[in-house]
């Protein structure tokens, strides 16, 4: 009887949960290790044959200027990620005194992030056009005589992307601070300010503490999903100008659909896979330093 | 005493509303310069409201053979079946997952877990390559299949279930109900919330996906709205006043996608944020 419940129990288990493993295994495990094959070979989509070339690709990866190019360029677009997640914490205590129109304001600092990406792209393209971009016409008419040329510049393209994503991301980062403020008592803060500490120790020495473990599940989700990213930056520079915006992301995709180099970009994209993997596991030994459960 | 936090109260609204107008400015910008002429583009100081209201960019994002009408119908397709098989299969998935006791079941979450941490980038590749073999590579159906699958929905359909007291679904057991019915007839109402959040989020993924549809279409009758966005920027680069009102076309759906569920978009996001 009860062996026979569990059997049962056995079987309607994986009925819940078969449809969706199907598509799990279709989707995500097979191509996964299909991906893995790839990297051992020098298949090119349309080319008459392939053979395998061994660590062929490892080899040529590491050789390859611009792979050094686009994972310096993927570590400044990654530093959006903390200025993001600082400024979202300032707005988030902010929002969470007493305010009016607290939540008109709530959602309008969150609008940016539910839109379209390549949409807002077009947006900030023209915002930052070098010569008469309204940016530029404000920077000009505060007294700067030489304004930057934003993405048209090697120098200042990474930073013009960089803004953007810190724009972007910041609604989110938001959201998630003001859901764990909330859960802040208030009377711990209320006895810190009967001992007389200001202001900005109780948000230094408490506040910012308390919230350490959404820092760092923000800190690491936003940096996975940084590094996946390259849809904005497709849309407006293409990794241009030279390969100054180029990142690894990027970098893939383009091996992969505009020089049809499947098993090079394979290689590459398994390299984005081991930085997410160190990103994780440095957070992760990171974390016992300054997270406070 | 009170009069004094009022004010103060006031001095934070207003310095708050202050950035937040900050945050919104490049979509007043992109609405206002649509609607301009050529001429007023890039005038300064910014006029925020045009002195006349020009309809004719945005009446040709939406006529002649490229019309964004077209995007709209392959958006909404691709979106609409995407969303309601990922909510469907995420809400099953998720109930086997968290109240159902089977050998392995853990183990399996943490492989579906660990696929999180592949970046799509591994898996674009052999996806174009499958597909293609599967004859469906520039078909809407390379990004309805895949998309009806998302790891993260189950995640969060399964913090979900997991709140729900395993009282309630004792008491039918006793009652002689199965799984199945349970499932249908008792969660999957207390869950409405919970799914309206997850299918919201994942709407607007879809409707804002520009990648997958970048990688996996070809055909300009197929494009979805961030790739016809592309392709009349890329036919138009010097028309800024039809870039913006084509931005725009791009970005209302999910403002008002926005404005009307953002109680659920909030709640969801920061459930499965900070619970998870």
């Amino acid at each position: 009887m009860k062996r026979n419940w569990m059997k049962r129990q056995q079987l309607l288990g994986y009925l819940f949960i078969g449809p969706n493993m199907l598509g799990v295994v279709l989707f995500f495990i097979l191509p996964a290790i299909y991906s893995l094959y790839l990297v051992f070979t020098d298949y090119k989509f349309m080319a008459p044959k392939m053979s395998f070339i061994g660590l062929d690709n490892v080899k040529r990866l590491l050789r390859d200027e611009i792979f050094y190019v686009s994972l310096q360029n993927t570590v400044v677009f990654l530093l959006a990620v903390p200025i993001s997640i600082g400024l979202a914490f300032l707005v988030a205590l902010a929002l969470n005194r007493k305010l009016f129109f607290k939540k008109t304001l709530r959602a309008l600092y969150f609008m940016p992030y539910i839109t379209s990406g390549v949409a807002v792209a077009f947006v900030w393209m023209l915002l930052f056009h070098p010569k008469q971009g309204p940016i530029n016409a404000i920077l000009t008419s505060l007294g700067v005589s030489n304004p930057p040329g934003w993405l048209s510049t090697t120098e200042y393209s990474m930073l013009a992307i960089d803004i953007i994503w810190i724009w972007f991301m910041l609604g989110y980062n938001m959201i998630i601070y003001l859901a764990a403020l909330q859960e802040i008592s208030g009377e711990l803060l209320e006895a810190a300010k009967i001992d007389g500490a200001k202001p900005y120790q109780v948000t230094y020495k408490i506040v910012w503490p308390l919230v350490s473990p959404t820092t760092f599940l923000l800190m690491i989700t936003g940096l996975i999903m940084t590094i996946k990213t390259f849809g904005i930056i497709q849309a407006i520079t293409q990794g241009g100008p030279g390969n100054s915006t180029m990142i690894l992301s990027l970098f893939v995709y383009k091996n992969a659909f505009r020089y049809y180099e499947m098993g090079y970009a394979a290689t590459i994209s398994w390299a984005l896979f081991f930085i997410i993997m160190l990103i994780t596991l440095v957070q992760w030994w990171g974390q016992k330093r300054w997270v406070h459960y | 005493m009170k009069i004094i936090t009022k004010t103060s109260h006031w001095w934070l609204t207003i310095l708050m509303a202050f950035f937040a107008i900050v945050m919104i400015l490049p979509f007043v910008w992109m609405f206002s310069t649509s609607f301009k002429t050529p001429a007023q583009v890039f005038e300064y100081p910014v006029r925020w409201l045009p002195s006349q209201w020009i309809w004719d960019h945005h009446i040709k994002v939406w006529t002649g053979p490229k019309s964004f009408g077209t995007y709209y119908i392959n958006s909404l397709k691709v979106s609409l079946i995407s969303t309601v098989g990922a909510t469907l299969l995420s809400a099953f998935a998720a109930y086997g997952f968290s109240r159902i006791e089977f050998k392995g079941r853990n183990a399996l979450f943490v492989v579906y877990l660990s696929m999180m941490m592949v970046p799509p980038q591994v898996l674009f590749v052999p996806k174009f390559l499958m597909f293609d073999s599967w004859g469906i590579y520039n078909t809407h159906w390379a990004l309805i299949l895949p998309g009806m699958f998302t790891i993260f929905g189950v995640f969060m359909m399964r913090q979900f279930f997991l709140s729900i007291p395993n009282e309630i679904s004792e008491s039918a057991f006793i009652d002689g109900a199965g799984h199945i019915r349970i499932f249908f007839r008792l969660i999957m109402p207390l869950a409405k919330p919970a799914l309206a959040t997850l299918a919201i989020i994942d709407f607007s993924w879809h409707w804002n996906d520009y990648e997958n549809a970048l990688v996996f279409l070809i055909d300009e009758s197929l494009y979805t709205v961030p790739l016809g966005l592309q392709n009349f920027i890329l036919e138009n680069n010097v028309d800024y006043n039809g870039m913006m009102a084509a931005a725009s076309a791009g970005i209302v759906p999910m403002l008002l996608v926005f404005i009307i569920g953002e109680r659920f978009i909030v709640q969801g996001i920061t459930n499965s944020a900070v619970k998870g």
